[in-house]
């Protein structure tokens, strides 16, 4: 019984892992192959990489992009993390009526579709002076509402009494906060940095208006314009999806590990 | 009591400065927009018409199909991905299981994807001479290749499909996030009582992590109300207007249309009160205290 | 404390220092702005959306502009159709200029749209261009209220691509494809999918692209003139969605449902004939092993009145925005090059397969050029000889409205619904719309 249910399990999860990993084969073997082929449907791996890979490189100056989509993702991670999760502490572990109340407004801006407010907060980082720079795609969501709330919907099982025991021994409420409640909450923090990361990088609309001199763009615009050519060559876009796929990816391989930590220390 | 006045006194050094960045950044332009809702035109040619914007949401019928639409996908697919989510986190979560990282990993790595390839990908998945039509005609399941983009049942099947292919592991990596604070040593004790998996399940996980169940709930209906970039790219809204959803609809009135911003403003008013009444209603039925 | 007072710092340091990079960047590119107007400004901005179509085209422009002005630069920025209108129109709204280039391509549908939504933000061009030189029905879409506000550009005159071998497989001659009507071509096409078992075209419910070429080849549109719906009591609309369904019904098209399949479907040789505009070439002769197969005759009519056998599918024209610092500049580039230079529309059409509009050009030698992949035949010559025949009409500001009316009626029609019946609910649905 044990092993059959094992079986299953096992089965299901390769299932599902299958379907979600079918199209990052689709994509790895898309880049080898010429844009005719692609549009075929060719499921092998072709001789064209090298090829794509000269012709991306001629067409777009993906270095720069990438070092843009870089700088933009890594700060504004960063910010978003340590202010966030400020918030949610503040606004969990110190609940108030007026703090609820507060929450409660600061949720409403996560309701508002971003196509709505985007001419007036592009009018206001005109008027800041900030257009065409980083800080103007920053900016905007290095607080959300979004990630305030999962800060503290997660704080709600975090364990109090290490903050008394923190005042005992005299810590102030900044040090009870960094010393105490930012180690412990270490695998809150590393699913917010993948979701936080991957939101900056793929991030598109506002990027889109914000930035516009072609050596501030980002890749996703690179790969939009690639993909909206009247003949759009299909190879040289899948080389360009590769390069923003993998280093999201490769956060996620960093950051995983936090979440099993709490798992392996129980098993040994 | 004491320590009540306490804390509703403390914790305000570390809400003001993030508060003040979401007011300046997400409230001062709501704010103009809400004003921008009673006015009408084209452009930047506009005047005041005070409700009839919103007067005119009743009577249009492209609203109304686009919040069916939204609906539609509200209320199937929310329930299967959210399942579907918790569900591989426990399996995940479980000590014993033997390449859990791999499945990790590739459960997650949809919703890395690029909005680009993403529709590449279901596009060339899903076209008639795709890979799923022939699959399914080499084992005979159906005779004839189904145009699945040109059916408006089948076109929503897809966007659905779509939806939860890329946001099921989003939302597992919340939940295997709060499962590590489930302290271990609870779940072997069951194991000791003969409590099976599924009776774990229920009666430890599920309520152990109803406060990221209530959060993730409340997210992906924001989400959902708020969908674009799939039917953008998958269907445009296609066919007839049988997926467009109701941010479709508004990026269409702003930047496809004659731009009628004014209008568009009062149609996102609509999200924005739609969503607040869910959430609302997650948060009672969830349990949430004031 | 001490530890997440120095994170704190890092990140104000940080982003400040981004913001400052920012800043002085663009600070610089002021500078270099004013710098460069001492020396007399000679540098144009310009947004366009294919690099190797349109943006080519700058680039080919530039080329023959500095050779008489010297120091005349141009930066050519490129980013996705739909991007670049959703640029301008949050730019526009916000009334925000910084950021704005000189120069902007426009997709022809959209010109009344922008004219009037954004009044006094684009340069009038009624003198700046001889537009007696161009084809007259791209000069009508350029005109609003008498001035003119843009240069013509590239021109989607359509024609019939076909695969002879197919059709004189299936017993037909060049002759038997001039001068048909649909409903002829309806004809052909089942005999062609009886004796060859290829399609005959292709078709695809949320494309406009068919019921766009058929209206026009009647000189009419989803509008009136007047910004009114155009669907009840228009012939050439009643027939064009008659003929829509017959070859939906007739089985002689294979469906697909995006472009990329489009361009599969007869790169893959599964069909007989391609009905499209003239940059369909480029796509055509991606298939190179079909070299010498392929043959293009005009389109088939519409059964009604005044119908003719010649329509149009795209294109687009340059804007100069009147507010733009190098505007006199611009708007001189554009005049003398896009706006008439026989020599720039011959590199066009060399280098990047582009059809224009500007007649002098048309008895150029490059347009008289046969070629090899098309049997030898001088398609040039002959898509430039039907795009004289292309009714004139005008796009109005409401034909993406109007589409999106029709889309949402076009299945209710395909399954059999009353045609009248159906044409009344899009009529009303679009004046919904638009209000």
């Amino acid at each position: 019984m044990k092993k059959l249910s094992a079986a299953g399990t096992h089965l299901f999860l390769i299932i599902v892992s299958v379907i979600s990993l079918f199209p990052f084969l689709w994509m790895l073997i898309g880049m080898t192959n010429s844009s005719s082929d692609i549009v075929k449907g060719k499921f092998s791996f072709g001789s064209m990489l090298s090829d794509n890979i000269t012709k991306l490189l001629d067409m777009t100056n993906l270095g720069a992009a990438f070092g843009n989509s870089a700088i933009i993702a890594i700060v504004g991670t960063i910010g978003t993390l340590l202010l966030s999760s400020m918030a949610g502490y503040g606004f969990e572990i110190y609940r108030s009526k007026g703090k609820n109340r507060l929450f409660g407004v600061l949720m409403l801006s996560m309701m508002m579709p971003f196509a709505a407010v985007m001419v007036p907060l592009f009018r206001l980082f005109s008027k800041m002076g900030m257009l065409n720079t980083p800080s103007a795609v920053i900016l905007p969501s290095i607080t959300t509402a979004f990630m305030i709330f999962f800060f503290m919907q997660n704080t709600k099982s975090f364990p109090r009494e290490l903050l008394q025991a923190g005042r005992v021994d005299g810590l102030g409420e900044w040090r009870l906060f960094s010393r105490i409640y930012m180690p412990t909450m270490k695998p809150t923090y590393a699913a917010a940095a993948i979701i936080t990361f991957m939101n900056y990088w793929n991030s598109f609309l506002w990027p889109l208006i914000a930035l516009q001199t072609q050596d501030k763009k980002t890749l996703p615009l690179i790969v939009s314009s690639l993909a909206s050519s009247y003949n759009p060559d299909y190879g040289i876009i899948m080389v360009a999806i590769v390069v923003t796929t993998l280093p999201t990816v490769l956060i996620f391989f960093l950051l995983q590990k936090q979440f099993v930590q709490g798992m392996l220390g129980s098993v040994k | 009591m004491g320590s009540k006045n306490k804390s509703s006194l403390m914790g305000w050094q570390f809400v003001i400065l993030p508060s003040a960045l979401i007011i300046l950044f997400s409230f001062y332009p709501m704010i103009q927009s809400l004003l921008l809702s009673f006015q009408s035109g084209k452009g930047t040619v506009y005047h005041y018409v005070g409700l009839n914007n919103y007067i005119r949401l009743f009577s249009d019928p492209m609203f109304k199909q686009a919040v069916l639409n939204t609906l539609l996908y509200l209320i199937v697919q929310v329930p299967i991905m959210l399942a579907l989510g918790l569900v591989i986190a426990f399996l995940l979560n479980m000590p014993k299981l033997r390449f859990k990282g791999f499945y990790r990993t590739a459960i997650f790595l949809p919703c890395v994807t690029s909005l680009v390839s993403y529709a590449v990908l279901f596009k060339s998945i899903f076209a008639v001479d795709g890979v799923l039509n022939q699959m399914l005609m080499s084992i005979h399941i159906i005779q004839e290749p189904v145009a699945w983009l040109m059916d408006p049942i089948w076109a929503r099947v897809v966007i659905i499909a779509a939806i939860t292919w890329r946001w099921t592991g989003y939302n597992m990596i919340f939940y295997l996030s709060a499962m590590q604070n489930i302290d271990p040593s609870i779940y072997e004790a069951a194991s000791i009582d003969g409590a099976s998996k599924i009776r774990q399940f229920f009666k430890i996980t599920v309520p152990m992590l109803k406060p990221i169940l209530l959060f993730t709930a409340i997210i992906s209906t924001n989400g959902t109300l708020q969908l674009f970039d799939e039917v953008v790219n998958i269907t445009n809204g296609g066919p007839g207007n049988s997926t467009m959803t109701i941010s479709q609809y508004i990026y269409n009135l702003s930047f496809v249309y004659t731009p009628n911003f004014g209008y568009a403003a009062t149609v996102s008013y609509a999200i924005v009160i739609m969503v607040a009444i869910l959430a609302f209603l997650q948060l009672k039925v969830g349990g949430e205290k004031e | 404390m001490k530890k997440l007072l120095s994170v704190m710092l890092l990140v104000s340091l940080t982003a400040s220092l981004v913001a400052a990079c920012g800043s002085t960047k663009s600070d610089s590119a002021n500078t270099d702005k004013s710098n460069g107007s001492t020396t007399k400004s000679e540098k144009v901005v310009a947004w366009a959306w294919d690099p190797s179509f349109n943006g080519a085209a700058l680039k080919i422009a530039e080329e023959l502009y500095k050779k008489e002005h010297p120091g005349f630069e141009l930066e050519i920025v490129d980013m996705a159709k739909t991007d670049l209108e959703q640029k301008l129109n949050t730019n526009l709204a916000a009334g925000v200029k910084e950021g704005l280039p000189d120069i902007i391509l426009v997709n022809d549908p959209n010109i009344q749209k922008y004219v009037t939504s954004y009044p006094n933000t684009f340069a009038d061009f009624t003198d700046k261009v001889d537009f007696s030189q161009f084809s007259s029905y791209k000069v009508d879409a350029l005109r609003i209220d008498d001035k003119v506000y843009g240069v013509p550009f590239d021109i989607g005159v359509t024609g019939m691509f076909y695969r002879s071998d197919y059709l004189e497989q299936a017993g037909y001659k060049a002759e038997d494809l001039e001068n048909i009507t649909w409903d002829e071509y309806i004809e052909i096409g089942k005999v062609v999918k009886e004796k060859t078992g290829k399609y005959m075209a292709t078709i695809n419910p949320n494309d406009e692209a068919l019921t766009s070429i058929l209206l026009q080849s009647g000189g009419s549109w989803y509008i009136t003139p007047e910004n009114k719906g155009n669907f009840v009591d228009n012939p050439a609309m009643t027939d064009t969605l008659r003929i829509y369904k017959a070859i939906a019904d007739s089985g002689i098209a294979k469906p697909v449902t995006g472009w990329s399949e489009f361009v599969g479907s007869f790169n893959a040789g599964d069909v007989a004939t391609v009905v499209s505009g003239v940059w369909q070439v480029a796509s055509i002769m991606d298939a190179k092993d079909q070299s010498g197969k392929w043959k293009v005759a005009p389109i088939p009519r519409l059964s009604v009145e005044g119908a003719v056998n010649a329509s149009n599918e795209g294109g687009s024209s340059w804007f100069v925005l009147d507010g733009s610092a190098n505007k006199d500049l611009a708007i001189d580039f554009l005049a003398k090059t896009i706006g008439g230079s026989s020599e720039f529309y011959e590199r066009f059409l060399n280098e990047n397969g582009g059809v224009g509009s500007y007649i002098p050009s048309f008895s150029s030698e490059a347009y008289s050029q046969t070629s090899e992949f098309f049997g030898g035949q001088a398609i040039y010559s002959d898509f430039t000889k039907w795009s004289t025949e292309v009714p004139g009409i005008t796009l109005g500001m409401y034909t993406q409205e109007a589409k999106d009316a029709l889309k949402n009626e076009l299945p209710n029609i395909l399954n059999g619904a009353d045609l009248t019946q159906s044409l009344a609910n899009i009529q009303k649905l679009f004046e919904q719309q638009v209000q």
